[in-house]
């Protein structure tokens, strides 16, 4: 082994290594972002409005909390203080099944106001939920309220717009662009280095959010009511869905300021995009997935139930479906009479009327949702190009605050209503022996109240498929463009 | 004068010249008739459900009445249940023979969406307490309501401003960075009047094509009648004014004598606060301040009534039983005297509780009021959702009709089925009808507030701009 070792070659001793250029460029970036007063008057009013949007959401969900809590105890003391009656009147008063608030809806509260929180358990029918609170709320609440999400999805893209625009053709302007790239400085570089300072702003305003959001969770849920673990894995993956949708804003910006001739062309080119993908979007969004998958009118859907229920019996006695099931139950019983039965004819009446009702229920009820699912599929599908459209209905899904949590949460309470009638049924078949036959206290105690357990963070994963694509596709896009923007550069 | 109109000729054919403003221009007037003709299609989906309900109500009472007719003539043999059963006034008024209240869109209802898709425009009326029928919601996707959709009211509130100060934000600057504002400022005596007339050359093409599209769409898509109504000279004097307020606004900032890139950064700064954040702090206050009620109390508050006149009837039905033990207990009468007595109870509790939370709804509105000065936007869209009758005075006023009739089908049908009266059919004839309110006469509700929020703030930038303009200097 000889002493003597070998002298790096000058150049390669003085060329600082790739990383440390991008950190370079990086710290450049932030000291000038740091020193434009107006960008950082307007990351301070963003952080002050995280701040107020943060406390107006958990107000509003303790609020909701309280209020659907009360209301759940209340009737259940109203069902349980029914005093003796028939079964079946019993299952007619019902119950009342109340959506338990998701403690991350006071992030997003996604479509909680435009879908009701409560429904009516009763006999013979599904109920559809009510009270929108959007109702009560005016034509000046359709402008929208402030939340979280409402900040993430468009005011922090402008917040990126704006301290970014510049990055490129601003220095081209200034004459530096060139001066960069003759100390040795490649494009790649150049863009890593000036995202890296962008997405060091992101994390700044993501960092308090994030914190925020956290002591909210832990202060605000109910752990024996629902997982803690399951509410920071949802909110891990909100955190991820927001930091490609952020992300991409970053490469869309930068790609841009590359190709732009001037920064006024890149500002105004940046801002009529974020003006179509936050505003233009989503509303013809709607407009067009409206005319393209129709969802049916309240009159056509009820209209619907009631024709499938008019071929079953209810309470007709002079239906033929009636007498066929009659002469059906004789039979299998071997009796002529219903007198001679061994059971109570009027509980299998009422068991088999819910039986057929319930594949009603079902078939119409899940239309309605699956011509939801088409529209929420074809909105998000223009996902990759105006990501509003992706990371809405992402946001909403992890938040337990879309229509499917919704459905979830009906499908839930249908099943409490079907529990209720079977067991009001079956009580009647064994146990009414004449026509004044009247259950008591006992019963309506062993009836349980509804109980909700939403489901975990794999639901809204198995139905983000077409939004996650979408906000994949958009990373991926935007990078690519932006390379290909910053490779175009031709410096000296 | 001729100053001003040199200055108004000269930046008009240099803007006819440009590309950009044209595209803006064009994309404004595309997007103005697209979203008038969405919001036809919104008025005809709406007119179709009130129709439905109309001849639905219409079939139903011609049925009713067929059965009636074959109960007198003794071709119904067995016995009909209470419920189905078209002489009993107790069920009749709660149910088989509801009215449909139905709220017709306004001429210019194709102009702003406002609580249309929220709101149902067809209730159907019974003699129950209101929260069984008031609160049937129309289907819709949540998140088609939750994003809302392109009408006339989102492309003047939002894109219309935007396209205003595209135009407008440099017209000093721009002269200035390229030179020539020099050139300008000596080409008459008054400068400041030649400037002026280079902004209203700026402004006018903005608002001139957009109040000529909105012109167009509202004839071709809502009928030339529509142009004839006051309504229509309200939605025009709404764009003009906002439109103004815009140009006002950039005429001050770009009169600081600043560079293009301050006067866009600030006029969009400013356009996301008026236009985006105080609409959603306003909303986000109002709620806070005054949370809209709970719905679920007035729901429970029914049924704890249905559940107490139940005790109560069986009480009395005990006591009445004792003393005539042959009487059927659960025959046709009784159910419809049990029927009508939780009915009654819900009534009196629904009613307090439905007034509680108005006044609780009437403090929010009335915070929002106070507050809604402060953002020209929220005040514009309300005045256009006013204008096309879909705003909250005319759904108030919907409510209070549903209110008024709901007394009057209770005074009928109540005393009939307290009595046991059967129901005939002249009964039907004379039964109630609801009287909706003329879709004409439908305006704008609050033009004195719409000139207090708008106009003041419009003239008073005005005023700066036209300050900055007169002490504006080459250098």
């Amino acid at each position: 082994m000889s002493d003597l070792a070998p002298i790096p070659a000058a150049s390669a001793a003085r060329a600082p290594g790739r990383a440390s250029i991008v950190r370079a460029i990086a710290a450049k970036e932030l000291i000038e972002m740091r020193r434009d007063r107006r960008l950082f008057a307007l990351f301070v009013f963003t952080l002050v409005l995280i701040g107020a949007a943060l406390g107006f959401g958990a107000a509003e969900n303790l609020r909701l909390g309280r209020e659907r809590s009360a209301a759940a105890e209340a009737d259940r003391q109203l069902w349980i203080g029914q005093g003796p009656k028939n079964p079946h009147a019993a299952a007619h008063f019902g119950q009342y099944a109340f959506k338990p608030v998701s403690p991350l809806a006071l992030a997003d509260p996604g479509v909680n106001a435009y879908v009701g929180s409560a429904v009516w358990l009763e006999a013979h029918k599904q109920n559809e939920t009510q009270f929108r609170p959007a109702s009560d709320g005016g034509v000046a609440a359709r402008l929208g309220g402030l939340s979280l999400a409402f900040i993430l999805q468009t005011i922090a893209p402008l917040l990126i717009l704006l301290a970014g625009f510049g990055a490129f053709c601003g220095e081209r302007e200034n004459g530096t662009l060139k001066q960069v790239f003759s100390l040795g400085a490649r494009p790649d570089e150049l863009l890593a280095g000036k995202a890296l300072a962008l997405i060091a702003g992101i994390f700044a305003l993501f960092a308090p959010m994030l914190v925020g959001l956290a002591i909210a969770l832990l202060a605000l849920s109910d752990a024996s009511k629902l997982s803690l673990a399951d509410q920071f894995i949802r909110l891990g993956a909100l955190a991820l869905g927001y930091l490609a949708y952020l992300l991409g804003f970053v490469f869309l910006t930068l790609g841009v300021s590359a190709l732009a001739k001037n920064s006024r062309a890149a500002l105004v080119t940046l801002l009529a995009y974020w003006l179509t993908n936050s505003f233009l979007a989503p509303r013809l969004a709607t407009d067009l997935t409206r005319g393209l998958a129709p969802t049916p009118t309240a009159q056509a859907f009820r209209a619907g139930i009631a024709t499938e229920k008019a071929a079953t019996f209810g309470h007709d006695e002079t239906h033929p479906a009636f007498l066929a099931f009659r002469k059906e139950t004789l039979a299998k019983y071997g009796v002529s009479r219903i007198e001679d039965l061994p059971v109570n004819f009027r509980g299998l009446q009422l068991r088999k009327d819910d039986e057929i009702g319930y594949a009603i229920f079902d078939k119409h009820f899940g239309a309605l949702q699956a011509s939801f699912d088409r529209q929420d599929t074809l909105r998000a599908s223009a996902g990759f190009l105006f990501p509003l459209l992706a990371i809405q209905p992402f946001s909403m899904a992890f938040a337990g605050a879309d229509s499917r949590a919704q459905f979830d949460f009906t499908t839930a309470a249908e099943a409490h209503r079907r529990d209720i009638q079977n067991e009001a049924s079956e009580n009647i078949i064994h146990f009414a022996h004449d026509e004044g036959y009247a259950a008591g206290p006992d019963l309506w105690r062993r009836i349980g109240a509804f109980s909700y357990d939403a489901p975990t963070a794999s639901f809204p994963l198995a139905h983000s498929g077409p939004a996650i694509t979408g906000l994949t596709a958009w990373l991926a896009l935007s990078l690519s463009f932006a390379l290909f923007a910053a490779r175009r550069q031709r410096p000296l | 004068m001729s100053a001003f109109l040199a200055g108004l000729r000269f930046e008009a054919r240099t803007l006819a010249r440009e590309r950009a403003p044209g595209l803006a221009l064009l994309a404004l007037v595309g997007l103005t008739l697209f979203s008038l003709h969405a919001g036809a299609v919104r008025v005809e989906t709406q007119q179709r459900l009130v129709d439905a309900a109309r001849a639905e109500e219409a079939q139903r009472y011609s049925a009713l009445k067929l059965l009636l007719a074959k109960i007198d003539r003794g071709e119904v043999r067995e016995e009909l249940p209470p419920y189905r059963d078209p002489r009993n006034a107790s069920f009749a008024g709660g149910g088989l023979a509801a009215r449909v209240a139905a709220l017709t869109p306004a001429p210019l209802a194709l102009a702003a969406f406002g609580q249309s898709d929220l709101a149902p425009p067809v209730v159907r009326v019974t003699s129950a307490s209101r929260d069984s029928f008031l609160f049937v919601d129309e289907i819709d996707n949540p998140a088609n309501l939750l994003n809302g959709s392109t009408d006339l009211a989102f492309v003047i509130v939002f894109v219309y401003p935007l396209v205003i100060l595209a135009l407008c934000y440099n017209l000093l600057s721009g002269e200035r960075e390229r030179g020539t504002l020099a050139m300008t400022l000596a080409s008459a005596r008054r400068p400041d009047v030649v400037l002026a007339g280079k902004l209203a050359a700026r402004a006018l093409a903005p608002i001139a094509s957009t109040l000529a599209a909105v012109t167009l769409g509202v004839a071709i898509f809502a009928g030339p009648d529509a142009l004839a109504t006051g309504g229509f000279f309200g939605l025009a004097s709404i764009i003009l004014l906002y439109g103004l307020f815009w140009v006002a606004f950039a005429g001050a900032v770009d009169g600081l004598g600043k560079g293009s890139s301050f006067n866009a950064l600030t006029l969009v700064s400013a356009w996301v606060v008026i236009a985006i954040l105080l609409p959603a702090g306003i909303n986000s206050l109002a709620g806070y301040a005054h949370p809209s009620p709970s719905r679920m109390e007035m729901t429970l508050a029914a049924r704890a009534a249905a559940t107490d006149a139940d005790r109560e009837r069986d009480a009395a039905l005990a006591r009445y039983l004792e003393t005539h033990p042959s009487e059927k207990r659960g025959g046709a009468r009784e159910r419809s005297l049990r029927r009508l007595a939780t009915q009654e109870a819900a009534f009196q509790r629904v009613e307090s509780v439905i007034a509680r939370h108005e006044a609780q709804l009437d403090r929010q509105r009335a915070l929002t009021d106070r507050l809604i000065f402060f953002s020209p936007a929220l005040l514009t869209y309300r005045a256009l959702a006013d204008v096309a009758g879909t705003g909250e005075a005319r759904y108030r006023g919907f409510l209070d009709a549903i209110r008024a009739f709901h007394l009057e089908w209770r005074d009928f049908f109540v005393p009939r089925a307290r009595d046991g009266v059967p129901l005939t059919a002249a009964d039907y004839d004379a039964a109630p009808q609801f009287r909706a309110e003329s879709a004409t006469d439908v305006g704008w509700t609050h033009p004195g507030t719409m000139l207090l929020g708008l106009g003041l703030p419009t003239l008073m930038l005005a005023l700066a701009a036209a300050t900055g303009y007169a002490r504006c200097r080459p250098r």
